[in-house]
């Protein structure tokens, strides 16, 4: 461009010189003076026009330099839409994709809230279950505590008041009545002879005895009267508002006609009763401690009055009471010291005269109150339970002694040996008798063992069993005081009996009773058919043995033939073989 | 003052003498809809939790009434339910799924509250509660 720019002023240059030769050859003075005017004209002209050339030329330049930069602008404008283009292409590429992720978007929200939703689900499920858990244990716990707090106040067996919760309503029935001047009555109550039936058929059958019994006497209470069990056979009933000692006395008579009937427990019907004692206050005791005492001493005067009774509270009971404790106590202690001793009365063959065997009859040798009989005893013996050692160490000095007089060659038929219902009913009752009869080495035959009847007939299975298998030693039977109790002919038949003994109430009034003499005549002659011996207790007259003799009765024993007597004093007697007294 | 639990009481007591001749269809009916709502809350377990656990309580008082869990299926979730209430009487069916239906609810009020169980069982039993048995939940 510049070399073009350099062409171009050349030219210009050029036709300038021309102009200037032209000018000379019209007028040269002047001419030269014009002419010189005319050429700096001309000069200043051509300069002008140089510099306008230059201008043009610098201007040219400036335009060019402009259209360069417009070029360049407008490849840089080129370049910038490019780059537009493409980020529009981009835009339009998010576009695209932010579409289509938002399309994507409710399914995978949904997704989610469905798994949340399931946890939720899950875990309000868990907690739900949980709770309820909770409750039930809660419930379970509140239940084992009410059961605490019920059995602590309660019997187990019977769900009757135990003596604690007794203790608590006694006391306050006794605060209300000393304030409002009421009186109270206390009763206390003990099954009669319930040892006998715990021990014979078990305490399972005990038991079932006893709630039955807690059922009964429950019914007998109005709503505001409290019945307890104290334990054991032991029940105490709390009238808490009385008007008179007659209405205890209703209460009383009521319980007692409630025990009436048997109860009918796992397959046996079983006979109790229960004896009362009954304190009043403020009468027979000012606080709970001495009305329990004092209700609890006419208990036993109950007892001592044939059971099956109720007794008020006499101040003189307790001298009683306190010699009952005295003789319990002296009781164990005559155990320890062996001051039971065996007195022996002879049976007599009343055709013969021949002493045919022995019973063995127990005494206390008292160390201040002297011999003592067994009605003095044997029944607090029973209530105790100590009868049951007492029978053991009888029955070993029976057999010893009766081994004795064998080794020394006396003529010995036999020696017998009362059992209570509760030695015979105790499990081991066989076992000990075996032990005795080792342990003497008497033989079995040598022994017989005297039942009543209200023992053997109390539970028929049980005796049969029973009966056979001590028959099946060798030891012999015989019912002991027949016909004052209950028994069944069937019974009588089927049991291995060796021996009938005629009450000696019969013997007693069969002189002077028609009927009593036709009992024992009616009895003699049952035993023969059943090829039973029959022996007559309680033979105390001349007339007796002639009656008897007349009868055709086998047997003997009694005052008329010889008292009981000590086993030294015995042995002259067997050794002779007959009863000194017998008119032969 | 009336308690939420009292109006709740009322309310099914009210829907349950509706349709005296359908009364087990009726008391069906009232359970499946309430297990659809606690379901989607508690899951199977824990309507079966509380169902049972209603149940149970309730036998103290009828002691007939049955201890089956409800079965997974929609269609058949109460059907052994249902002949249980079939072998009752009429009244004593009814008297007995009131007692069921209270008792459920007011477990599940004293788990989540009396607010969210009236919420609940609005929309459990609204198409159900005539205008005088719906407005007790309303009173909430």
């Amino acid at each position: 461009m510049n070399r073009n720019d350099d062409v171009g002023s050349s030219d210009t240059d050029d036709h300038g010189q021309s102009e200037v030769a032209s000018q000379d050859k019209v007028s040269r003075p002047e001419h030269n003076i014009t002419r010189r005017k005319s050429a700096a004209i001309d000069d200043e002209a051509a300069v002008r026009s140089r510099e306008e050339l230059v201008a043009a030329r610098e201007d040219a330049v400036g335009l060019r330099e402009q259209a360069a930069e417009m070029r360049d602008n407008a490849a840089t404008v080129s370049q910038d839409t490019a780059d537009l283009h493409e980020n529009t292409i981009q835009t339009r590429e998010q576009a695209v994709t932010t579409r289509e992720q938002k399309i994507r978007v409710p399914d995978e929200i949904q997704t989610v809230l469905n798994e949340r939703m399931k946890l939720l689900q899950q875990t309000n499920a868990n907690l739900v279950i949980a709770t309820i858990e909770a409750h039930k244990m809660a419930e379970q716990v509140k239940m084992a505590k009410d059961q605490l707090a019920h059995l602590a106040h309660h019997d187990a067996l019977t769900g009757l008041p135990n003596r604690i919760l007794l203790q608590d309503r006694l006391s306050l029935a006794i605060e209300l009545a000393r304030r409002k001047g009421w009186q109270l009555a206390l009763m206390f109550m003990d099954l009669d002879r319930f040892k006998n039936i715990n021990d014979s058929l078990g305490h399972i059958v005990g038991d079932h005895l006893l709630q039955s019994v807690a059922l009964r006497l429950s019914g007998c209470m109005r709503q505001s009267d409290t019945i307890s069990r104290q334990g054991g056979d032991e029940f105490v009933m709390l009238l808490p508002f009385i008007k008179n000692a007659e209405e205890a006395t209703l209460c009383a008579q009521k319980m007692l006609a409630a025990l009436e009937p048997p109860h009918r427990i796992d397959g046996h019907d079983l006979h109790i009763s229960v004896s009362i004692g009954i304190s009043i206050f403020p009468k027979d005791g000012q606080d709970a401690e001495t009305l329990m005492k004092n209700a609890d001493t006419a208990m036993y005067h109950a007892k001592d009055n044939g059971r099956n009774h109720y007794k008020f509270f006499e101040p003189d009971m307790n001298a009683l009471a306190v010699q009952r404790h005295s003789i319990e106590a002296s009781l164990r202690r005559a155990l320890e010291h062996r001051e039971f001793v065996l007195h022996y009365q002879p049976k007599i063959n009343l055709q013969s005269g021949a002493i045919v065997g022995l019973e063995a009859l127990i005494r206390w040798q008292h160390p201040e109150r002297g011999m003592l009989l067994p009605a003095e005893f044997v029944s607090i013996a029973e209530d105790c339970g100590l009868i049951l050692p007492i029978g053991r160490r009888v029955l070993h000095e029976a057999c010893l002694q009766a081994q004795a007089w064998l080794q020394a060659g006396l003529p010995l038929t036999s020696v017998a040996v009362n059992a209570s219902a509760l030695e015979f009913r105790s499990r081991d009752f066989i076992e000990s008798i075996r032990a005795i009869l080792e342990d003497t080495g008497l033989e079995p035959r040598y022994l017989e063992l005297e039942l009543t009847e209200s023992v053997l007939m109390q539970d028929a299975e049980f005796t049969h069993s029973m009966l056979h298998e001590l028959s099946d030693l060798g030891i012999k039977l015989a019912i002991d005081d027949f016909g004052t109790g209950y028994s069944s002919l069937s019974y009588l038949r089927q049991f291995p009996i060796d021996t009938l003994k005629i009450d000696r109430s019969f013997v007693d009034r069969m002189i002077s009773s028609p009927d009593d003499a036709t009992i024992v005549r009616a009895v003699i002659s049952m035993g023969k058919n059943l090829n039973l011996r029959v022996i007559a207790e309680g033979v105390e007259t001349q007339e007796q043995y002639a009656f008897l003799l007349a009868q055709d009765c086998d047997e003997g024993q009694g005052y008329y033939f010889g008292r009981p007597m000590a086993a030294e004093a015995l042995a002259p007697l067997l050794q002779t073989g007959v009863s000194l007294s017998l008119p032969v | 003052m009336e308690t939420n639990a009292f109006h709740r009481h009322k309310l099914i007591n009210s829907l349950m003498a509706q349709e005296a001749e359908k009364v087990v269809e009726n008391a069906i009916n009232l359970w499946d809809q309430l297990a659809i709502q606690v379901i989607a809350i508690v899951g199977e377990g824990g309507f079966n939790a509380l169902y049972l656990r209603s149940v149970f309580l309730t036998q103290a008082t009828f002691p007939w009434l049955a201890a089956d869990s409800p079965m997974p299926q929609t269609d058949h979730r109460f059907t052994a339910s249902k002949l249980n209430l079939e072998e009752q009487k009429p009244d004593q069916a009814r008297e007995a799924n009131c007692l069921l239906l209270i008792t459920f609810t007011d477990i599940l009020a004293s788990l989540i509250g009396e607010e969210l169980t009236s919420s609940i069982l609005r929309s459990a039993w609204c198409n159900n509660a005539s205008d005088s048995a719906g407005s007790e939940l309303n009173n909430d």
